[in-house]
């Protein structure tokens, strides 16, 4: 079961695993607003594809439970043994309400109910079942509700704990998760544990010679508002474009205008490096050592291959920038700094470089309890002892549809560009991909007087952009689509403040819009087109001028 | 911070806990996912908001400030 997920576009090593599976014989069901590669393509048929209104995940797997529980479908036997009894009682008591058949949820997700009830039977009877998940469920007001009933679905049909099942998240990027691993959560140490628990910060200042804050951070949406009200006043930017990638284009840049300090180390001049005050350059995974660790814990090794251009790799930027600031810091090999992540947290004791090397990857936890690493999880139980069942009640996003605004946007990726762009925009990659535009139902556009290739306003609470519009039943009746490669589409000028209750993580993926005709680009691509020629000009101004000679 | 989205986060938290069957542990959870994953100065914000008369009290739900009403200690 693949949801919010495209892997074709956004995973394609994943997807060409996948594919060879399907290929083999195993069935898929998509769970997805749009018709994706994944539903139709060569070497791809999905027996079921839930073609759910944007922002209804929780009421589609609370349905999708409801028919696993009302017909008896579920592993009662894995259910006794690893599960909390009475957390599951009240989910089954919940999930087997009226109120949360697929019949009763039809009207919220779009989706005919006995497309669904033939989902839920495929799931829990076919043996091994396995749920991926990308953006499309993480990326909502409800996402962490969402991956809760995800989890309860695959306890339910004890889909846990061997090879071949499970719950996967397809992550955003490369190495999200060697980043979540290491602490990059604003209340969190390496191997995640909170920044309050006083026994594992003390052994972190022991190490590094300091005293650490016990308090929870800021997260990135929290740090915009905290700029604009004065009591956030400086950032360094590492490998992220922030003035791109987040949510309500116009509220970024105004908290980076905010700021006194703005330090960005990438490999190139990105968006947010136009409000930086400091740029320091930043390396490519060929030019420094380290590890990237994919969605299955695996660490694999980076190698250098050549010299940075720039002179140091991101991690001797850091160092000496650490050194700048008055705190030593001294490493002499990144394996020295993976030595010290080792000592200070228990799911990685057992990780070296050398057992890298040796090995070919290994995949946490690593330790002394598995000296070669865990390629599989909660085999005999989970982390917390007894799975936990949640409540996933569906609540609607507070972006609604109205009369104004009477159409959802949902955003995705395309297979040759990457994320924002910075990296692949820039190579001729923009042959086959050279500008964002978008989709829109047939339907949609004939109310509009909207043809293939016009020009045409979008329109949200949060601004206004203009693309070239495409023509297409991929969308649904309702629903237009785009990418957001390429910062002058301001894809993000559109999208909302709206997050995950839990996580802060921006709803990109459900925007109410409205879609009209137009010719010429919006106030905001105006503004932003003369606001990067003027950095331009600054730049190559600065660019010809005498060394020694004063600059700003 | 912007007291608005202050709130709208709350209550989104609120709306969470609050369909859960054990009330009490509902309450407590709400509270304490607020001290665990705000910073202090929109706990601080969150407090004084609370403190105020009149009608924005009445912006957040009730599981909300029924929850940082009993757990004001921690936060």
């Amino acid at each position: 079961m693949v949801i919010g997920a495209n892997p074709a576009a956004a995973h394609p090593v994943f997807a060409s695993q996948m594919k060879r599976r399907l290929r083999q014989g195993a069935k898929l069901i998509v769970i997805d607003p749009r018709s994706t590669e994944m539903v139709k393509s060569p070497h791809v048929e999905a027996q079921y594809h839930l073609k759910l209104r944007p922002g209804t995940n929780v009421a589609i797997i609370t349905a999708l439970a409801h028919v696993i529980m009302t017909e008896e479908l579920h592993d009662a036997e894995f259910v006794a043994q690893r599960c909390d009894t009475k957390s599951f009682a009240d989910w089954k008591q919940f999930v087997m309400r009226a109120e949360n058949s697929p019949e009763a949820m039809a009207a919220v997700t779009g989706v005919p109910a006995e497309e669904i009830r033939g989902a839920a039977r495929l799931y829990a009877t076919g043996n091994n079942g396995a749920i991926y998940y990308g953006l499309g469920v993480t990326e909502h007001a409800q996402g962490s509700t969402m991956v809760m009933g995800i989890a309860n679905l695959a306890m339910a049909t004890g889909n846990v704990g061997r090879e071949g099942v499970g719950v996967n998240p397809l992550r955003g990027q490369n190495n999200v998760q060697g980043s979540c691993d290491m602490g990059s959560f604003p209340h969190e140490l390496p191997g995640y544990r909170h920044i309050s628990d006083s026994t594992v910060r003390s052994q972190f200042e022991a190490e590094w010679k300091c005293t650490l804050d016990p308090e929870p951070g800021l997260r990135i949406p929290n740090m915009f508002d905290a700029a604009l009200d004065g009591s956030f006043k400086g950032l360094y930017c590492e490998g992220e474009d922030i003035a791109q990638s987040d949510p309500n284009t116009q509220h970024v840049t105004a908290a980076l205008t905010a700021m006194e300090c703005i330090v960005v180390q990438d490999l190139f001049l990105n968006e947010t490096a136009k409000f930086a005050h400091v740029f320091l350059p930043g390396s490519s995974f060929l030019e420094k050592d380290g590890t990237f660790t994919n969605a299955e814990r695996r660490i694999s090794r980076v190698r250098k291959v050549m010299p940075p251009k720039a002179g140091k790799s991101d991690w001797e930027v850091t160092v000496a920038l650490a050194n700048a600031l008055g705190y030593p810091m001294h490493y002499n090999h990144p394996s020295e700094i993976m030595d010290e992540i080792a000592a200070l947290t228990p799911s990685f004791h057992g990780v070296n470089y050398r057992k890298i090397d040796q090995l070919g990857s290994i995949q946490w936890p690593c330790n002394e309890k598995a000296p070669n690493g865990t390629p599989t999880m909660h085999i005999d139980q989970f982390v917390r002892g007894k799975g936990q069942f949640i409540i996933t009640q569906f609540i609607a996003t507070t972006e609604k549809v109205t009369q104004k605004y009477p159409l959802i946007l949902t955003t995705g990726r395309i297979l040759s560009q990457y994320n924002v762009g910075a990296q692949t925009r820039r190579t001729e990659n923009v042959r086959w991909h050279s500008e964002d535009v978008l989709e829109m139902h047939p339907h949609d556009a004939e109310e509009r007087n909207i043809r293939e290739g016009n020009w045409v306003g979008i329109e949200s609470r949060a601004g206004q952009t203009v693309l070239r519009a495409v023509i297409t039943e991929r969308v649904q009746p309702g629903v237009v689509y785009t990418t957001f490669h390429f910062p002058e589409s301001g894809a993000n000028v559109i999208t909302t403040d709206n997050s995950d209750w839990a996580t802060n993580c921006p709803e990109y993926k459900v925007t109410a819009v409205q879609v009209m005709p137009v010719t010429q680009h919006s106030e905001w691509q105006k503004n932003f087109a003369h606001f990067t020629e003027d950095q331009l000009a600054l730049l190559h101004a600065e660019q010809l001028a005498p060394v020694g000679s004063a600059s700003n | 911070m912007d007291k608005e989205n202050l709130v709208t986060m709350a209550n989104q938290i609120g709306a969470f806990y609050e369909t859960m069957p054990d009330r009490a542990k509902a309450l407590s959870d709400i509270a304490e996912h607020i001290k665990k994953f705000w910073d202090p100065r929109m706990r601080r914000e969150l407090l004084d908001y609370i403190d105020q008369p009149g009608e924005q009290a009445l912006h957040l739900i009730p599981v909300v400030t029924e929850s940082i009403r009993l757990n004001r200690a921690k936060l």
